[in-house]
Parts: C-alpha cells; structure tokens; sequence
C-alpha cells in the first residue's frame, strides 16, 4: 500500500517535470504567437495590419517560398517512393552498392554538396532561376531510404498476388504498395515541406535575384522590417507548417523508423 | 513507323525486373547530375592550381585549406558542437522517451511538444530567441536552438523504437525485483541500442546544419567566433569563386562525415555481437 503511494508521487512529481521541459519546449512558438497581438501594452492586431498595409514584399516572398515548398515536396515524393520500390523488389547488379552510396548521400551535410550542386546547376544552365533551388532538392537520398526502410516489412507474395491483377508496375506501385506505407509517405512528405519552407542556404547561393528568395532569407535581413511587424510575421510564416503538423502529426510519429 | 513498330513490341517484351529497375532511373539520373558526378569533379578541382591552367598541384589546397584560421575555427566550433551538444540532445531524448512511454503513457500528448519545434521553421522564432538570449555572450542560443528543433526527430524514432518491445519482459524483471532504472540501463537501453546509434549518428549530420540557425540568429552580419561554422566559410569563398577552397573543404568534410559513419557503424556491430 505504501509502496503505491510512494509510486504514485513518484509518478506526479515526474509529472511535473516532464511537464516543465514540455512547457520550456512550445514556450518560443507561444511566445511567438502572444507577441504579435500584444503592442503598448495592450492586446491589438496592428501589427498585422502595418504588415499586411505596409510590407508589400514580405507577400510576394510567402508566395515563393509556397511555390518552392509545394514543388519540391510533390516532386520529392514523385521521385522518391518509385526509386524505394525499385530498391525493394527489382534485381539488379549492385543494388547494394547504389542504396549504400543513397545512406552515404544522405548523410552528407549541405556544406560538402553546396560545390557540387552548384556545378550540377552551372553545367544545366539554370543557375538564378527558380529551378536552381528546386531541382537538386527533387533528389534528396532521404525520401528513397526511409521509403524503403519502412517497406522493409513488405513481402515479396504481396507484390506476385497483385501482378496476378495487373502487368502494369505502375498500377501495382499505386494500388498495392503505396497504400502499405501510406504512413511513411505522409511522415516523409511533411519532413521535406518543413525542410523546404525552411531553407536558407540554397536562395542565397543559387539565385542573386533578390525577387526569387523565398521568406526564410527574406526574414534573416532583418532590416527590412520594421520591428513592430517582426512577429506578426513570424506568425504567418509558421501557420503553414503548422497546419500541416495538426493535420498530419499522428503520421508524422507512426512513419518515421529505423 | 516500322521502328516505332518494333519500339513498342519491344516496350511490350520488357520484363517486369527491367520495368521495376527503370522505376529508379529518375532518382539516379538527378542524383548523378547534382551529386555523384559533380561530387567526383570536386576531388578533381582539388588537387588543381585553378580553374584556367588546371596543372595539377596534388595535396597544396588541402594544407592551406588545413592551414587557414577561418577553416580551423569552423573546424573547432563542429567538433565542440559534436562532443558538447550531441551528447546533451541523445541523453535527453532517451530520458524524456523513457519517461513518456513507460511512466508517462497515460499522458501522450506530452510527447507533441517536443516534436512540434522539429517542424517550426528557425525564422519564425529567432526573434523570440533574440530577446530570450538577449544578454548570452556565449554559445548557448544555438546550443539551445540545436537541442531545440533536432530533438523531435530523436524521441520519435526512440518511442517508434520502445513499443516495439515486449511488455512481459518488464514484467519477468519486476516479478525477479529488479529496480526500475537497473531494468533501464540492462534491459531497455541495450534493446534500442540500434535505434540509439542510429540518433547519434543523425545528430552528429543535424550538427552540420546548424548553420542556418546561426546565420538566422546572427543576421546577415558576421557571427561570434564561437558561433562561426563552416558554411559561413564556404559561403564567403562562394562570393570569392574561388572553387578550389570550396573544393578542400568539400571533401574534407565529406571525409570527416564518413570516418564518423563508419566508426558508428563498426562501434554498433562490435557492441551487438
């Protein structure tokens, strides 16, 4: 009985301590989101109106850094969940090889793969257009191994029952094994749109064209903002993956394994 | 329109293992294009003068690269970053998943509030930041902003890793009277040892991209030496052109991420076998 209560408060001063770190952890976002409707020391929502009256661009660079998002998401998860299937269940000569070289790539931070991009896009002739900073993004290794990881427990029978249906990979490919790993597609595509709406390095060095700079560069100037307007912004900058998280969150934990 | 015959009875001959490799093409035409083949054009620049007489020089780039002050902080400041900060984010995040999916369950939503900042992007709450950190000097923002955002990723894959063990064990090991943290450290921890080596080694890569938090906390301006990491050296020679500095960097790093893996990877078949 004794042992039991002990336990008991064991388990709420636990409680509380978890609690704290969990506060300590949303308190910037919360912060965030208090700041921008609390000006002279009232509550008001001017901020929004100065920057939405006022800051013309600060729209124009939401607007790019939506388009970027959006492409790069899409074309990753167009690229990616075929190139993991074919790992899986197509034989070829040195399969092993290739998805090492996949793990070794997407270990490899954007610092040792900024030349070589740059080389990519300068060879393309696409360097300052939009494309420069979507393209290399479209062939990030990360969606192609966890994609695969997470078919691991896929089994080949699967695959032989469905051709029994069809002679079409594609229609195998979207009726059969995407649903399996719906989860993970989901957990993947949110990763990559929080990753590319938050990008930074890839505007500033593969575009001088100020107008195709999406909002995570455009923010870091911080002298293009008048102060008041700073976290109102910061706001609408986050709502977007912020949506995404409400919406996808349970995926987001499910989907994701080693 | 005989070959366009022949062309479609051969599309229709292909095998289904042909049709299934062809799946990968894309993903390895762009890898090739932006990483594998411009990657082996790095090497190459490397060990040349320049870009014009290309006479080849062999390791000189690498000693002055090895040699410049600006590369040897950045150096300094990612290796204090690995051995400070990766420590302080893997031993939190198995403590805080420890607590969440054995003590804690009853309580999941706690476990959201550590996910949600690897989610948020750093320019939306580096103005926040700025005021928190208003007076440091020192490191601790972006150690702060680093635990911040990459430990999500840590305690998903950990808790993924956590209820995939078998309860009854907890309960045999209970039932013999074993302490709750002697079943930790001898049962739960060897059992996600994988999933732990695996955290490390992502932290390790996340510990590179820390850049973009520095960059965005410090402004367009240049950082404190402490916060000084190699993208910024890399983008000031990227301003310069000046591709053989580029080029040693590139792979030294490259080499220092890969010498990381393959400790990893050898330290976790020796502690599993």
């Amino acid at each position: 009985m004794r042992e039991e209560k002990r336990r008991g408060v064991k388990n709420i001063l636990l409680f509380i301590l978890v609690l704290i770190l969990a506060l300590i952890f949303v308190f910037p976002v919360i912060l965030t989101v208090l700041g921008s409707i609390y000006n002279d020391n009232r509550l008001s929502i001017d901020g929004y109106y100065q920057l939405l009256l006022n800051c013309f661009p600060f729209f124009g660079f939401f607007w790019n850094s939506a388009i970027y998002t959006v492409a790069i998401t899409g074309g990753v998860l167009l690229i990616s969940i075929p190139a993991a299937f074919s790992f899986k269940f197509a034989r070829f000569k040195g399969k092993k090889i290739t998805f090492l070289i996949y793990i070794i790539n997407m270990m490899m931070p954007f610092q040792v793969m900024v030349l070589p991009n740059y080389i990519g896009l300068r060879d393309l002739g696409i360097i300052n257009t939009p494309w420069a900073i979507i393209l290399p993004m479209f062939f990030s290794p990360f969606g192609v191994v966890v994609t695969h990881q997470y078919m691991r427990e896929l089994d080949s029978s699967l695959i032989e029952a469905a051709r029994l249906e069809t002679n079409s990979v594609f229609k195998v490919l979207i009726n059969c094994v995407i649903p399996q790993v719906k989860v993970c597609i989901v957990a993947v595509g949110l990763f990559v749109f929080a990753d590319a709406w938050n990008m930074v390095e890839q505007p500033l060095l593969y575009v001088n064209d100020d107008k195709l700079r999406n909002l995570s560069a455009f923010i870091a100037n911080t002298e293009n903002f008048d102060p008041a307007v700073m976290l109102p912004a910061s706001v609408i900058f986050l709502i977007p993956v912020f949506l995404c998280y409400l919406l996808f969150h349970e995926e987001l934990k499910e989907g994701l394994k080693v | 329109m005989l070959s366009m015959n022949r062309l479609k009875q051969k599309k229709k001959t292909l095998s289904w293992n042909t049709r299934s490799k062809l799946l990968l093409l894309p993903s390895l035409i762009g890898s090739i294009i932006f990483f594998f083949w411009p990657y082996i054009r790095v090497l190459y620049y490397s060990v040349i003068d320049n870009q014009f007489s290309r006479k080849i020089v062999g390791l000189s780039n690498y000693m002055k690269t090895l040699s410049n002050p600006y590369f040897q902080l950045a150096m300094k400041n990612s290796l204090l970053l690995i051995l400070i900060g990766v420590p302080i984010i893997v031993i939190l995040a198995i403590v805080i998943s420890l607590l969440i999916t054995y003590q804690l369950y009853k309580f999941p939503r706690l476990r959201d509030a550590f996910i949600l900042p690897m989610l948020i992007p750093t320019a939306s709450i580096v103005v926040i930041w700025q005021i928190l950190f208003e007076r440091s000097t020192s490191v601790m923002p972006i150690y702060a902003l680093f635990v911040w955002k990459y430990i999500g990723i840590c305690i998903i894959l950990l808790t993924a890793a956590l209820t995939t063990i078998d309860r009854e064990v907890y309960e045999a090991a209970k039932i013999d009277g074993a302490k709750i943290g002697t079943i930790y450290r001898k049962i739960t921890v060897p059992m996600i040892a994988p999933t732990i080596f695996f955290i490390v080694l992502l932290s390790i890569v996340n510990s590179f991209k820390i850049f973009k938090e520095s960059y965005l906390y410090y402004g367009n301006k240049y950082p404190p030496n402490h916060s000084y990491t190699l993208q910024y050296y890399m983008n000031n020679n990227f301003l310069k052109f000046d591709y053989q500095a580029l080029a040693t960097s590139s792979i030294l790093t490259s080499f220092l991420v890969l010498l990381i893996v393959v400790i990893g990877l050898r330290t976790q078949r020796r502690f599993q076998s």
